[in-house]
């Protein structure tokens, strides 16, 4: 059993400690903005639980489904919309004693990789404020690399759990595909997208991931854990994809190859392939994640739940003015391309040519771990850039959604990890393992914990020195 | 000219059925009829963001059990697709439908339409999907019941097969009586449990398919029927004049009994299907499929046919006893008791029904059971009681529930079949009615009859009339 070094003790149990909390978390998150809402006293939460997790506070993605939380999606549409019910991943983390004390800010509806596109509320990069996130699950990222909680949910549908962790500099997870129930998780991309924690300590990863895992009978494409878990035990060889010199900045660059060296420093077998359909990843996967964005938001509608414009002339009229003032500019685009590549006679040009893609890909990865344990990549070809246009617009940012997209295509999980800082900013790789190998991501993050010590952020909130 | 001797006539049917099942097609909630608005809801059928379809086994099952029923062939793999377009009683806005692997494609079955002609009608496939809410306009306002949303339906889609209203008409019962024999569906199109939208095409003689016009607001199979005989009467016309047909769709106003335009098809609807990816692919296994093989009956045709083959039944007697599944079952258990075929057909058809209309009861609620019937007959068959005493005692079952040997007992409804009790009330009749005895004897023998009536009269009807006959003839001849 892995050992948590994250002390949390009394933060939530002992009134006084909970109190002195609430105003840390306050008043440090002012600046960042990681959290929607913060809720620590919501009835419901039971700190009594004496579970692996007891009396944790925990932050989840606000697109995910926690009974009396709101769960707005980062969206004008659903601002004013109080969850319901609990979605399963949360509700087993409650079970061990988490306690959800918020609802963490993202790019809307998770379109997006800086969190700019929330249309509730701006979250910075703890590290540098002048600097973005990362998304789409931002707000869960900042929280953790902040200090305000120790874990925190994000959803994963082209690299939202594993981008923000590594601008942060924290670990993000990526699950394999149907490890982790999706019930409760508002669809995006529903083939691509998994539930993911993020976290500074790899031990309490593990642990949240062994609870959340397995098969729930409310998501007919989640699968039993048990029997299809690969062990960690034994890994030796690691593949290194072979990136071109132009492809990542200097900072993110040298962290690539320091994490190779410390692999063969550590007895590791590394050696450099390369994917022949990386450059068709991310035209595959925009055409799958919008075309199945189409159809997912098309629910939002005003009519039971979410914004209403004030009058309509009919029931059609108010579905439109809902989505018309509702949507963001980045969701009607995505929602506009998936309507597009689905129009029936351009389906085999598009959708279909995205799935034959999809299919390739897989097969290339396959024949990859044939012969390795492990993959190792960038995560992202920059380090966490600036607020606004000037470093990144929106179109090299879905660029550079290559080196994570390709774990969701497949369905593989990864895990993103910190590697040092550079210029006051976090590095980082990330690892990709067989389905269901998430015990050998757990290895080699531990593995290189001691050679690359995780780093705090200014202000970086103690919780377990809180008196 | 009628139109079907100038031109070829194309109908075929997109039939829509709400399956029996408890629950809806993709959450638990009750799939129950007539319950408050928005009581039989949850999150998933409401389309909550987040929310996951889960598969209702059971309607699968039905969907197989269908199609495997109407000649298809049943899918070794089955799947889901996201059918997607906007309206307000849709909660996710598509609906959850199979499109590229169907439970059942390619089916046959042969259609009896009466002694003229037995065709086979092709049907192109066999789909689930869920069903919407409904919307209610009440002036400015309009209300949304949810109920329905996500209420299991079948889709069974025919070839251009059937050639006019009555043929359509018939195969729509046919249809009918076969989903309710499998117990799938009540499938009553007054209640909404059953809809069906006809497609028609006239064209000349071997041109194939002419331009289609798709019917809707069909009521009842009578309905349908109507509206397809007016629509190919308006085809012929146009075409007789030589003008062409637009591609449209038409509702059936049954007030006055026209077809009414309700929008013409500009461009074809774009659905923009895509596999469903939240429900992984449907194969069955051994145990589903035994189970879909123990669900399969004898269908209404087979029955029909049988039946009147094995009891040798008229037409019209086959046509009802096979009409509902209970009636026939209660037919053979019947004839297995020992009842006569003949008679228990013509009682069945005749006065059981009447009194069950009546009583509003069906055969399998009412007090009259296989074994009763089959007594009752028997009583009459041995000369215990007459027809006549029959329909009393009939009447005394559906009301007190008795056994038919104890009602005759209780009230003295044997017949009388012993000659010198019978001699006595006949000589009485004559004794009491010189003047007709006279008139018989003088050669009117018309009115021998009066005297029959009048000993049935004085016997409570419990006199054996054939007895009492011959003794009347042998006093009438002995006096002469």
């Amino acid at each position: 059993m892995p050992q948590i070094t994250t002390n949390w003790s009394g933060v939530i149990t002992n009134p006084e400690r909970k109190q002195s909390y609430i105003r840390s978390v306050r008043e440090i998150d002012k600046n960042i903005g990681s959290f929607l809402s913060f809720n620590p006293d919501l009835p419901g939460s039971d700190t009594t639980v004496k579970g692996a997790l007891g009396g944790m506070p925990i932050a989840v993605k606000d697109n995910i489904a926690v009974t009396g939380h709101p769960l707005t999606c980062g969206s004008r549409i659903l601002e004013n919309l109080v969850a319901p019910y609990t979605a399963t991943a949360v509700q087993r983390l409650e079970d061990a004693g988490a306690v959800v004390v918020g609802k963490t800010n993202l790019d809307e509806f998770g379109m997006g990789s800086s969190n700019e596109n929330s249309a509730l509320g701006t979250t910075v990069n703890p590290w540098n404020n002048d600097r973005v996130p990362g998304g789409s699950s931002g707000g869960s990222a900042a929280a953790v690399a902040a200090g305000l909680v120790p874990l925190a949910l994000g959803s994963d549908t082209g690299g939202s759990v594993r981008q923000p962790a590594n601008f942060c500099g924290v670990y993000g997870l990526k699950p394999t595909y149907g490890s982790v129930s999706r019930f409760g998780l508002t669809a995006y991309a529903s083939s691509l997208e998994v539930i993911g924690t993020l976290t500074r300590d790899i031990d309490l990863m593990e642990t949240a991931f062994g609870i959340m895992s397995g098969i729930d009978e409310n998501d007919q494409s989640s699968v039993s854990y048990e029997d299809s878990v690969v062990p960690g035990s034994d890994i030796s060889s690691v593949v290194m994809l072979s990136v071109g010199n132009d492809m990542l900045d200097d900072p993110v660059a040298r962290a690539y190859m320091e994490t190779g060296e410390a692999l063969r420093a550590a007895g590791y077998s590394v050696t450099e392939i390369s994917l022949p359909s990386l450059d068709l990843v991310v035209p595959a996967y925009y055409t799958i994640a919008t075309a199945e964005a189409s159809a997912n938001l098309a629910r939002f509608n005003g009519i039971r739940y979410g914004y209403a414009p004030d009058f309509a002339e009919n029931p059609a009229d108010l579905m439109k003015k809902a989505r018309h003032e509702g949507f963001g500019r980045e969701v009607k685009l995505r929602i506009l391309l998936g309507t597009y590549v689905l129009r029936s006679g351009f389906q085999d040009q598009y959708y279909g040519r995205a799935q034959k893609i999809r299919t390739l890909i897989r097969k290339e990865l396959e024949s990859v771990f044939s012969s390795a344990d492990l993959l190792l990549m960038p995560v992202f070809p920059t380090q966490a850039f600036l607020k606004g246009d000037s470093e990144m617009d929106d179109f090299k940012q879905r660029l550079a959604d290559v080196f994570t997209c390709l774990a969701n295509l497949s369905g593989l999980p990864a895990l993103s990890l910190p590697i040092g800082v550079e210029n006051g900013l976090p590095t980082g790789v990330q690892f990709m393992a067989p389905s269901f190998g998430e015990q050998r991501l757990f290895k080699v993050a531990r593995n290189l914990k001691d050679t690359f010590p995780l780093q705090t952020p200014p202000n970086y909130l103690d919780i377990g020195s809180l008196v | 000219m009628k139109a079907h001797d100038k031109y070829d006539v194309f109908i075929g049917l997109e039939i829509h059925i709400h399956l029996n099942t408890e629950s809806k097609m993709f959450c638990s909630c009750k799939a129950h009829y007539g319950d408050d608005p928005n009581k039989n809801v949850c999150p998933v059928c409401l389309g909550y963001p987040g929310t996951l379809p889960l598969l209702n086994g059971k309607a699968m099952e039905l969907g197989y059990l269908v199609a495997k029923s109407l000649g298809c062939k049943t899918a070794i793999k089955t799947s889901f697709s996201r059918k997607n377009y906007f309206y307000p009683d849709m909660p996710k806005n598509y609906q959850i439908s199979q499109f590229e692997e169907p439970v059942g494609v390619d089916g046959l079955v042969e259609a009896d339409f009466g002694l003229s002609e037995r065709r086979k009608i092709r049907i192109h496939d066999v789909h689930l999907e869920e069903d919407a809410g409904k919307m209610i306009h009440a002036g400015d306002i309009t209300l949304l019941d949810y109920n329905r949303a996500g209420y299991p339906l079948l889709e069974i889609v025919t070839e251009p097969d059937l050639r006019s209203g009555e043929e359509t008409e018939s195969f729509l019962r046919d249809f009918q009586r076969l989903v309710r024999y499998l117990g799938v569906s009540d499938a009553n199109m007054d209640e909404g449990s059953m809809k069906c939208d006809a497609n028609v095409s006239l064209n000349h003689p071997g041109k194939g398919l002419g331009t289609k016009v798709e019917l809707k607001n069909m009521n009842s199979p009578r309905f349908v029927r109507q509206a397809l005989n007016y629509e190919i009467a308006r085809h012929a016309g146009i075409l007789d004049t030589g003008g062409s047909l637009v591609q449209e769709t038409r509702l059936w106003n049954e007030n006055r009994d026209i077809t009414e335009v309700m929008r013409r098809k500009e461009a074809a609807d774009d659905y923009r299907y895509f596999p469903e990816p939240d429900m992984p692919s449907f194969v069955p296994d051994k145990a589903f499929l035994a189970r879909v093989e123990a669900g399969m009956v004898e269908l209404p045709l087979e029955k029909k046919r049988r039946l009147k083959a094995e009891y040798s039944l008229t037409s019209e007697q086959a046509e009802f006893i096979h009409d509902e599944a209970a009636t026939a079952v209660f037919f053979e258990e019947s004839v297995k008791a020992g009842a006569d075929a003949q008679n228990a057909a013509s009682w069945l058809s005749s006065d059981i029904r009447k009194l069950l209309n009546r009583s509003s009861l069906t055969l399998e609620e009412s007090p009259l059971d296989a074994r009763r019937f089959a007594t009752l007959l028997g009583l009459i068959k041995e000369g215990q009681i007459s027809g006549k005493i029959a329909k009393k005692v009939l009447g005394k079952i559906f009301s007190d529930n008795l056994d038919p040997r104890d009602i005759v007992t209780k009230e003295g409804w044997f017949q009388i079949s012993n000659p010198e009790e019978l001699e006595v009330i006949v000589k009485k009749v004559m004794m009491e009615n010189p003047d007709v005895v006279s008139a018989v004897k003088a050669g009117d023998i018309r009115q021998k009859g009066f005297l029959m009536g009048q000993v049935m009269r004085i016997s409570d009807g419990k006199a054996a009339p054939e007895l009492s006959g011959s003794i009347l003839d042998e006093l009438l001849g002995n006096s002469t």
